[in-house]
């Protein structure tokens, strides 16, 4: 198809689309009714289980099962990113150079380095009370970790980022939530279901399974991210393709 | 274990599996983590084969996390099916375990310091596959359909040192994930408008509603995901291209298993959710995918007969046969239904072990192009065999399972449309027939040495790295025994009644709407009296006249004059070109059309 045809094309097709999907758009229900047949449901089953943050109820009690598949997904992608960003035959590891980083920014990046790791701690640890949980501490996790490769050098981040260690992480974490539906197998209630003692509503400690599954998909999503990252800044970083190769030997 | 947790367990293995290989893989010698992911794989199938059992001709039902309904409703997601979903289940679990035993002796070289991690992905693709398979909740299937995109994009990459795959998986995981993105927004809005995500509990919810412009929209964007993983014209630009370049043992998971998947699901969720009164008709459903499924068929079958590279034209097949599976759904049938179950996995037999083949002649001779193999293939005569016997089970042979499904499937066409068998026999015929040209040129080197002619740009298939090291090497034993076994297996299937008959009771239940959603709200449903499912002389007359037709245009391309129809095809093998931007034109473009044909023939 030449380029003229294909965008016509495309954008006829397009207008169609938008046409059908505004007109669907008005059989909605209106803004800011008081209807909300899932969400009043949603929130009296977490007050039943005694998880103040309905949002994790939802993910990791009431509908867990797909959860269980969003965090096999990344799960794969890590695993994907391994295979396709894999040091191919011809490429080389060159050196790493050593950057300048600013005074300032390198005491910044110390000083905020713990504090981040601290605060993805606490979002893990408190998602069954407040905004968070194992998914957003996972980033904040694997994001803090990255501060050491703005405030010092890559070095320094491989120092301090065994990916062995952490390639095991991941699996652990994602092989936790498998294991722990099958708790409820164990003592005779259905997959996944929230058999552990639910605890005092608003406690740390609340939630049965809820806290329990978001430290297993804390400790995935956190080292995911890391061996995720990793594979592409090996790739920009270390790994150099043939054609730089040849650059740098001046052919 | 209860029938019930069978369910949730056919995923759980082998999300289990692919973590243990992943952990214990790399420290393990290789004949250890060949072991492990047999014993996972095996286990599967052993779990899926108890559900098969259990759930005789009912349904299955399990509420994960306990979540039953209470008052008519849940928070939860119900795993629901009967024998169709459980079956293909069950089908993928059997693909998987021959892809595991098939991959033994294959890549040598894992990613180094990752050996666990090629396994690791198939277990993780079939637990997506399964999981959409099971599953009873349209945000759940969204999930596992993502889940087996997400796998299926790396492992259609997997040989990152040629370009070619890489361009094969970026078009792949460009086009699904736009569609993906459709379907969600066509959940987003029929939860918008039911505030349930189960597939009976949304169509029961819907009923309540008129047919309007939501409907009409929510139903042409849930379905674009699995029409496109199912690779149904114009969405199927993706699937010639991964397939060329996936690794074997991938393209037969691809080929067998996934994109019948996509069949399986827009024909699921039509039933349960679109189905109800205020719903969309039944003659909307079936007329426009039967023009689909046809105009589907046709491309394929036209595509495959122009190809020189094995794989490509063993996936342009993929999607002839596709066209006919959606055709067979869509006549909305028992029978129909019947029909395509048993020709899913007859196909799925015949189609892996076709792929399997293809595979020892890539190992070997690091070429899968159908001219440069000519006569090369002399010296691997049981290959050859099988080939030709992949070629004719392709066509539909008769007792092959194929033929069955095939001759069930054109009974029902033919109390549609008196010219649809015609479509069945033909496009089985030209894919079993460009099976036989290419098998008869590569392993007897019968025929005139073909021609190089250098005026048509075409992908040959030579030049490519064998996926091993060492191609002096006898074939590994695995690599044939495989192929032979599922070959077998899609014999078995035409040959032993019992299975045909249980489909056929499945076929009754998946077609029975108010029988599924009975056993989601638990109340009990008399089921409607299943179809037949035997031979029937008409049936064999069907298979034997494609195949003969087969036999008859693969001596036509062998030994006959000449001839030259590129005139004819050449626009529509453009049409195929490669270009992401061309095929999300066509992408838009085939939403465009559905959600214009569905409303105007309200």
């Amino acid at each position: 198809m030449s380029r003229v045809l294909r965008v016509r094309l495309f954008w006829a097709a397009a207008a169609v689309f938008a046409v059908a999907f505004a007109a669907a758009c008005t059989g909605l229900p209106r803004f800011g009714t008081l209807s909300h047949p899932y969400g009043a449901r949603a929130i009296a089953a977490a007050f039943h289980q005694r998880t103040a943050n309905t949002v994790s109820s939802v993910n990791f009690d009431q509908r867990a099962f797909d959860t269980l598949g969003e965090e096999s997904i990344l799960f794969a992608a890590v695993l994907g990113g391994l295979v396709l960003l894999r040091r191919a035959r011809d490429e080389r590891l060159g050196g790493v150079r050593r950057g300048r980083v600013l005074p300032a920014t390198r005491l910044f990046g110390s000083v905020l380095l713990p504090i981040t790791l601290l605060t993805g701690v606490y979002i893990v640890a408190h998602g069954q009370l407040s905004p968070g949980g194992g998914f957003q501490g996972g980033v904040i996790l694997a994001t803090g970790l990255h501060l050491a490769y703005v405030a010092a050098d890559y070095g320094v981040l491989k120092a301090i980022r065994p990916l062995a260690v952490f390639d095991v992480a991941d699996a652990v974490g994602a092989g936790a939530f498998v294991g722990l539906g099958l708790v409820g197998l164990a003592v005779g209630a259905a997959y996944l279901q929230n058999v552990l003692p639910l605890g005092t509503f608003g406690q740390l400690s609340s939630g049965g399974l809820v806290p329990v599954i978001n430290a297993a998909v804390g400790l995935e999503v956190g080292s995911g991210v890391v061996v995720l990252l990793a594979g592409f800044l090996d790739q920009a970083v270390e790994i150099n393709s043939p054609d730089e190769q040849d650059n740098r030997t001046g052919r | 274990m209860s029938t019930a947790n069978l369910l949730p367990l056919g995923v759980a293995i082998p999300l289990l599996g692919a973590v243990v290989l992943v952990l214990v893989g790399r420290r393990l010698p290789r004949v250890v983590s060949d072991f492990l992911v047999t014993f996972w794989a095996a286990a599967e199938v052993a779990d899926l084969m108890l559900l098969w059992m259990r759930t005789g001709d009912g349904h299955a039902v399990s509420w994960l996390g306990g979540w039953r309904l209470q008052h008519g409703e849940s928070v939860g997601i119900v795993l629901v099916n009967d024998r169709i979903g459980i079956g293909l289940a069950l089908l993928t679990a059997v693909l998987v375990l021959a892809v595991v035993a098939y991959s033994w002796r294959y890549f040598e070289e894992p990613p180094a310091g990752h050996a666990g991690t090629f396994p690791a992905l198939i277990l993780l693709f079939e637990a997506g596959m399964c999981g959409f398979a099971l599953t009873g909740d349209l945000f759940n299937a969204f999930v596992f359909f993502e889940l087996m995109g997400a796998v299926a994009y790396a492992l259609t990459g997997f040989r990152i040192e040629d370009p070619r795959p890489l361009q094969g998986a970026l078009a792949f995981g460009v086009i699904n994930s736009l569609a993906a993105y459709c379907s969600l927004l066509g959940i987003g809005l029929l939860y918008a408008r039911t505030g349930e995500l189960g597939f009976a509990q949304i169509g029961q919810k819907l009923t309540g509603h008129r047919t309007d412009a939501l409907l009409v929209t929510a139903f042409v964007l849930v379905l674009i995901g699995p029409l496109v993983k199912g690779a149904v014209a114009p969405f199927h630009f993706w699937l010639p291209d991964a397939h060329a370049v996936a690794p074997t043992p991938v393209c037969m998971l691809l080929s067998g298993a996934m994109v019948e998947l996509g069949v399986y699901g827009a024909a699921r969720i039509y039933w349960i959710v679109f189905s109800g009164p205020h719903g969309i008709p039944h003659h909307v459903f079936r007329d426009t995918f039967v023009v689909a499924g046809v105009i589907t068929a046709v491309v394929g079958a036209v595509m495959c007969w122009q190809q020189r590279n094995l794989k490509r034209m063993l996936a342009f097949s993929t999607v002839s046969h596709v066209g006919l599976f959606l055709v067979g759904v869509a006549l909305l049938t028992p029978e129909g239904t019947a029909g395509t179950a048993l020709y899913v996995a007859g196909h799925a037999g015949a189609k892996a072990a076709l792929f399997g083949v293809t595979g020892t002649l890539l190992d070997r001779y690091g070429s899968v192009d159908e001219h440069s193999l000519y006569g090369r293939g002399r010296e691997l005569p049981f290959a050859g065999v099988l080939f030709v016997l992949g070629g004719l089970a392709l066509a539909g042979l008769p007792p092959f399972g194929t033929a069955l499904g095939k001759a069930l499937a054109e009974h029902s066409a033919q109390s549609h449309a008196a010219w649809l068998p015609a479509v069945f026999v033909l496009a089985s015929a030209a894919t079993g027939a460009a099976v036989l040209r290419a098998g008869v040129r590569v392993f007897a080197g019968a025929g005139r040495r073909p021609r190089e002619n250098h005026e048509v740009p075409e992908t040959t298939g030579s030049g490519e790295e064998p996926e091993i090291r060492d191609p002096s090497r006898r074939v590994p034993l695995p690599m044939l025994a495989v192929p032979a076994l599922l070959l077998c297996g899609s014999l078995a299937l035409g040959l032993l009644p019992g299975i045909g008959r249980q489909l056929a009771q499945a076929a009754g239940l998946f077609t029975d709407r108010a029988g599924y959603v009975g056993a989601v709200y638990g109340y009990a449903h008399a089921s409607a009296k299943p179809p037949a499912a035997d031979w029937t002389a008409e049936g064999i007359a069907l298979g034997l006249a494609s195949a003969a037709l087969a036999v008859v245009f693969a001596a036509a391309a062998l030994w006959g004059a000449p001839r030259d129809a590129q005139s004819v095809v050449r626009p529509l093998r453009r049409l195929h070109s490669g270009h992401m931007g061309d095929y999300v034109s066509w992408l838009v473009v085939g939403i465009a059309v559905l959600l214009v044909a569905v409303r105007a023939q309200l």
